[in-house]
């Protein structure tokens, strides 16, 4: 080994140890890199290798519920190396590295090292692991190394065999989960049925332009469009989440022209692609960042990307464009009744799926609800809080107390709980198909509900 | 060479060493090996331990070797420098 190899290892050691001194309680340190001999770890081939290993540690580590921060990745004299802070036990978090090591395909060249506050490594024996295996026998590792037991030949012949297989790495996997969440979230929106004055299976609500059909084939052509967003926000781990709306904006404008011409013109999910864009792309920085994919951290991200969004869109109206009829229907509103419809949702973090959809969600399915059930009941409580343009836009201040009076009174009978509530529901219904009320910001909202459902039940 | 000051090279890392020599009263020198690999080289690495401190003329020092699985160009990199570091004068 030359002296730069062990230079930089000593290096490497002492700037771990000075991290792990600066440690505040709670917290170790994680020191990533490649096990492999210095012959095949100095090669420019296995950089990207190891940064992947290393990005796909910590999203693992999240997926445990394991935050971690002052994240690094260099290439010093020893090689590839990763290091970062992680929010946890050193016994508990050594122990899933180990389950990474094992698990990952490509697990056997990582090496993960743990440090506790005192500067100690918290090694497999303090866990009661076995010593680690030799890439390419049985033997325990050190013994091999040591030894120089095998040929460079042998070990690079396993690790090419170890390199060959396919990766599967989580940060595949978690885009995936995101962009499937978000999908069979607008499929299962579209089909709970009935909902009051919207479009399901059995019934247009208020609308005579579209129907369940035509929700599916928008589903369906966008299903492709989330995990866009999922990535871009992986992408941008490191800038700050503010800096990435343009660029979500832009997709978020191809998205729409994808779902108009899926719906032949119609207006199915325009809302949706911006709230659940932004989450989507909120899900995949955090992701990236390896925090948990909890409700409250998607939405509160989702609340820093759109930052200042009210004010950045709706300052610049004027009175004069009013009068010539050129607003939107949402700016229109802003400008005589300071509604900021989804916007201010997005902005404050989605107070009304966080306080009313999501947990309204989960204490249904908890009390043994059908999802259809808990998804109506969720929608009627989104109703009571939700500043719902759609219902603005049509039926004014007044068609607002209606929506919010006959969901109280449904859902204080009971909901789908029970058969009172449930003849509330239908006469709902009926009453708001026959006023031309369609509550669509607050089924906007319940597919976002079921999207922070369904993601955070099986990320990781 | 007498030892003045504590030193230490290497680390803790798997494949690499931990050398750390403390000085001590009188001319002995006092060695300690632990190693993860003892049963398979541990008589290996105390005589290029033993062999090293000759060579170096280090006195008054006890050195304790934490062997990780080190290679053994890599043990005797590390035991010369902290031998080196231990008798510096600063």
């Amino acid at each position: 080994m030359t002296q730069t190899v062990l230079d930089a290892r000593e290096d490497r050691w002492n700037r771990r140890k000075a991290v792990a001194a600066g440690l505040g309680k709670g917290w170790a340190v994680l020191s990533f890199t490649l096990r492999l001999p210095a012959f095949l770890r100095l090669k420019r081939r296995y950089e990207s290798i190891s940064e992947l290993l290393f990005d796909d540690l910590l999203v693992f580590l999240g997926g445990k519920g394991i935050e971690s921060s002052f994240r690094e990745f260099a290439v010093h004299g020893d090689g590839p190396e990763g290091t970062c802070t992680v929010r946890a036990n050193p016994l508990e978090v050594k122990k899933l590295c180990v389950e990474f090591e094992e698990s990952h395909p490509w697990g056997a060249i990582a090496d993960v090292d743990v440090m506790d506050r005192e500067q100690n490594a918290v090694g497999r024996s303090l866990i009661g692991i076995q010593p680690r295996k030799c890439l390419v026998c049985v033997s325990p590792a050190a013994v091999c190394v040591a030894g120089r037991i095998h040929s460079e030949e042998e070990i690079k012949r396993q690790v090419d065999e170890i390199l060959s297989s396919p990766p599967f790495f989580p940060s595949e996997r978690i885009i995936r989960h995101i962009s499937e969440s978000a999908g069979t979230a607008l499929l299962l929106e579209a089909a709970a049925a009935p909902k009051p004055g919207l479009v399901d299976p059995y019934s247009r609500g208020a609308h005579d332009d579209m129907d369940y059909f035509t929700f599916l084939a928008s589903a369906s052509a966008l299903a492709p469009w989330w995990g866009v967003f999922a990535r871009k926000g992986w992408n941008s781990q490191g800038k700050s989440p503010e800096s990435l709306f343009p660029e979500l904006r832009k997709a978020g404008l191809r998205a729409e022209k994808t779902m108009f011409a899926a719906t032949r013109g119609i207006n199915t999910h325009k809302g949706l692609i911006f709230s659940l864009g932004v989450l989507c792309a909120a899900a995949g920085l955090l992701a990236a960042e390896g925090r948990p994919l909890s409700a409250e951290n998607c939405t509160s991200c989702g609340a820093s990307i759109v930052k200042n969004i009210v004010e950045k869109d709706f300052s610049g109206i004027k009175q004069s464009s009013a009068d010539a009829g050129s607003l939107t229907a949402g700016e229109k509103l802003y400008l005589t009744q300071k509604a900021t419809g989804i916007r201010g949702e997005a902005e404050q973090g989605f107070p009304s799926v966080l306080h009313a959809g999501l947990p309204e969600l989960l204490s249904g399915i908890q009390a043994g609800l059908s999802l259809n059930d808990a998804m109506i009941n969720s929608l009627l409580s989104l109703m009571l809080s939700v500043e719902d343009t759609n219902i603005l836009s049509r039926g004014g201040k007044e068609g607002e107390i209606y929506v919010r009076k006959t969901a109280k009174e449904a859902l204080s009978a009971g909901g789908m709980v029970s058969e009172k509530g449930k003849e509330a529901v239908r006469k709902m219904d009926i009453l708001f198909s026959e006023k031309k009320l369609s509550p669509g910001g607050s089924a906007d909202l319940l597919a976002v509900t079921v999207y922070l459902y369904l993601l955070t039940q099986a990320s990781g | 060479m007498k030892a003045v000051k504590d030193s230490a090279a290497g680390s803790l890392e798997s494949s690499d060493v931990l050398v750390t020599v403390i000085p001590s009263d009188g001319r002995e020198v006092s060695l300690s090996v632990d190693s993860i690999v003892f049963k398979q080289y541990g008589a290996r690495i105390r005589s290029v331990a033993e062999e090293m401190i000759d060579k170096s003329g280090l006195s008054g020092a006890s050195v304790m070797i934490q062997d990780r699985g080190a290679l053994e160009c890599t043990l005797r990199a590390r035991l010369e420098t902290a031998i080196e570091r231990s008798a510096a004068e600063k």
